[in-house]
């Protein structure tokens, strides 16, 4: 390191130059100062509304209300379940429309579009769903289990729907399932 | 007030004084060729800018980024959230492009397309001149005490730099959410489309700062591409030079014995960053030629020949061979072309729909005496402005594989989504090993979307 070079008239240098490099030492331009101050100004202030004042909502509070909203939206879209409402809403057409409509993409391949699960004489994988026997319980609460959780006999391929449709399809599901069962006095 | 004229020099930026004060650069009238034809480019440019939103093609709006709706629509290309990895090779291309061009010609960018020159210097410095007058009355405004006069000018310069901002910014907006829509925003309550008026506000506002007073302070400081060209150019590339050769040394034109610059300043005057361009290049010069035409007027006058200051290479200044053909130039174009090239093919090859296929959880295969069952599941989307029909299509080996299922076509709705089972079964006897199955789906309009599969089943022994 050696001394640079001094000229008259020019800017003061650096007291330092490297293989020959020498730098200026002028002022910075004002305004560019200036976005120096005010990002010091709006961190004190950031500090102060954030982490002293709390008048800024901190992430973990907002957080935690956006957790409570889903919670308020996960029990208000799911339907109040008991065999009793669920009979009720294999009565209702909206719910049963809807029903068909996730029971035929995702259902019928197996347990047919006529709930017979035959096609003409060929019998598919899944189970009937239009007569009176259920191996795995006739209750619609009973009925809702299976299709939530899957078959209890995990050999014979029916998967848990509940990750794929959620509650509330799965209730028309069961719904329209319902709707071609005569419903109890 | 300090607006007495400045001398430039190359150890210190004209715009910023010593104290870090602002020094207030006001470029005098120019005419010629050079900013005739800027001219022309520049107004060209901004109607091309304001007419893009009014275009339809596709029955879409030429350029429409749809960020609410996550679409995207490039001159009747529409891209979907799924494809914004293409975005990818059109930046990368741009770029390259960017790099191409500076290599060969040094900052024509800035001084002929870049927003920030066609807008400073062919609107706003427009109104200015109009409003205040040329640099000699703008320069008295400056330094003369507030008067009804100077409050009026300064005033009507202001209020109509504050129309010509909330213009741009509108229509800058129009980008993003279309022209019938920003027409909606802007004749309901502010309070409806909060974000949208915030942008606005805000937009106007910066650029309201930068073209009344931040001006040249952009390009010299904040500007990466400006600070780039530095690497980007070599001593090929046509920059704005003076010719040492010619010029110098300076002299009156009456005197013998000198070179063709009679140090009139011209040149400096005009200069909207305030560099005195006979030192050389600088960082400052955006390329924009006004020097140029400034010193070929005075050359005319004086019946010398023109191009003492002019477009050329530092080479070519300097009475070396001028080249075109460098090792950058042909490597950005190599780059330039792959970019292209990946885009139009990967562009060609967009699908409107999207089709993914998944077994489904649980067993992999189940298998009894007579038939042997794999099931999957199936998810559809339709990028597309119009309905879809698709139709599932097996291909015809192996005798006895079978879909159940999905014998219907399925529509799909704009933008919609939907879930589908799709079971597999093939007859337990014919089934030799597992085996790859392509599933086609197949829409109305010709498209054609594959998955490939694997059939499982129970090992031979």
């Amino acid at each position: 390191m050696s001394a640079p070079n001094q000229e008259p008239g020019s800017p003061t240098k650096r007291p330092h130059t490297y293989d020959g490099i020498e730098e200026y030492d002028q002022r910075l331009p004002n305004w560019w100062l200036w976005t120096f101050y005010l990002a010091i100004i709006f961190a004190v202030a950031y500090w102060f509304a954030w982490h002293q004042a709390g008048f800024v909502v901190t992430d973990e509070a907002r957080m935690a209300r956006f957790q409570e909203d889903l919670a308020k939206a996960k029990a208000a879209a799911t339907p109040d379940l008991s065999n009793e409402s669920l009979w009720k809403q294999s009565r209702e057409p909206a719910v049963v429309e809807a029903g068909k409509a996730t029971f035929l993409a995702n259902c019928s391949p197996c347990h047919g579009a006529d709930l017979s699960a035959r096609i003409g004489n060929t019998p598919l994988p899944g189970l009937p769903l239009n007569d009176p026997e259920w191996k795995y319980g006739g209750k619609p609460l009973e009925i809702m289990a299976t299709v939530k959780n899957g078959s209890p006999d995990k050999t014979k391929g029916m998967q848990a729907w509940e990750p794929i449709l959620g509650t509330r399809r799965i209730g028309e599901v069961v719904a329209f399932i319902l709707s071609h069962h005569p419903a109890p006095k | 007030m300090n607006s007495s004229l400045k001398k430039p020099n190359l150890s210190s930026v004209t715009s910023i004084n010593p104290d870090g004060s602002r020094y207030k650069i006001h470029p005098a009238d120019v005419s010629g060729p050079w900013t005739r034809w800027r001219r022309v480019a520049a107004y060209a440019l901004i109607a091309f800018f304001v007419i893009l939103p009014w275009l339809q093609i596709n029955g879409h709006p030429a350029v429409f980024l749809d960020v609410a709706d996550r679409r995207f629509h490039l001159f009747g290309l529409t891209l979907s959230t799924q494809d914004i990895w293409l975005f990818f090779f059109l930046v990368s291309g741009l770029g390259f492009t960017l790099f191409y061009v500076t290599a060969l010609l040094g900052r024509v960018w800035c001084g002929w397309t870049c927003p920030q020159t066609v807008y400073l210097e062919h609107v706003y410095r427009v109104v200015e001149r109009w409003i205040e007058g040329d640099q000699a009355s703008r320069r008295r405004l400056d330094d003369s005490r507030w008067t009804g006069e100077k409050l009026l000018r300064r005033g009507g310069k202001y209020a109509v730099f504050a129309v010509l901002s909330f213009l741009i910014a509108h229509i800058f907006l129009a980008y993003f959410v279309s022209l019938p829509h920003l027409w909606k925003m802007m004749t309901h309550d502010p309070v409806e489309n909060w974000g949208a008026f915030v942008f606005v506000g805000v937009f106007t506002a910066i650029l309201y700062f930068n073209f009344t007073w931040f001006r040249e302070q952009l390009c010299i400081a904040i500007c990466p591409y400006g600070r780039l060209q530095s690497a980007l150019i070599d001593d090929d590339s046509v920059v704005i030079g003076y010719d040492g050769k010619r010029g110098e040394p300076r002299g009156k034109a009456t005197l013998k014995d000198v070179g063709d610059c009679v140090d009139c300043r011209r040149c400096v005057q005009v200069c909207p960053t305030g560099i005195d361009i006979r030192e050389g290049l600088q960082m400052e010069c955006i390329g924009c030629a006004a020097c140029v035409d400034a010193c070929d007027g005075i050359m005319e006058k004086l019946n010398r020949p023109k191009g003492l200051v002019r477009y050329d290479s530092l080479n070519g200044l300097a009475g070396k061979p001028r080249r075109i053909i460098r090792p950058r130039t042909v490597i950005y174009t190599l780059l330039l072309a792959v970019g292209a090239l990946v885009f139009l093919f990967s562009a060609s090859l967009l699908q409107p729909a999207t089709m993914t296929v998944v077994r489904m959880a649980g067993q992999p295969f189940f298998a009894d005496t007579s038939v042997i069952r794999n099931q999957f599941q199936m998810r559809l989307f339709n990028k597309s402005s119009g309905k879809q029909q698709f139709k599932v299509v097996l291909p015809k080996e192996p005798h006895g594989l079978k879909a159940l299922g999905l014998d219907e076509e399925i529509e799909l709705k704009p933008q919609e989504e939907s879930l589908h089972t799709l079971i597999l079964t093939m007859p337990a006897g014919e089934f030799e090993d597992e085996f790859p199955v392509t599933l086609i789906l197949k829409e109305g309009h010709g498209t054609e979307l594959t998955a490939k599969l694997v059939f499982l089943g129970p090992a031979k022994k």
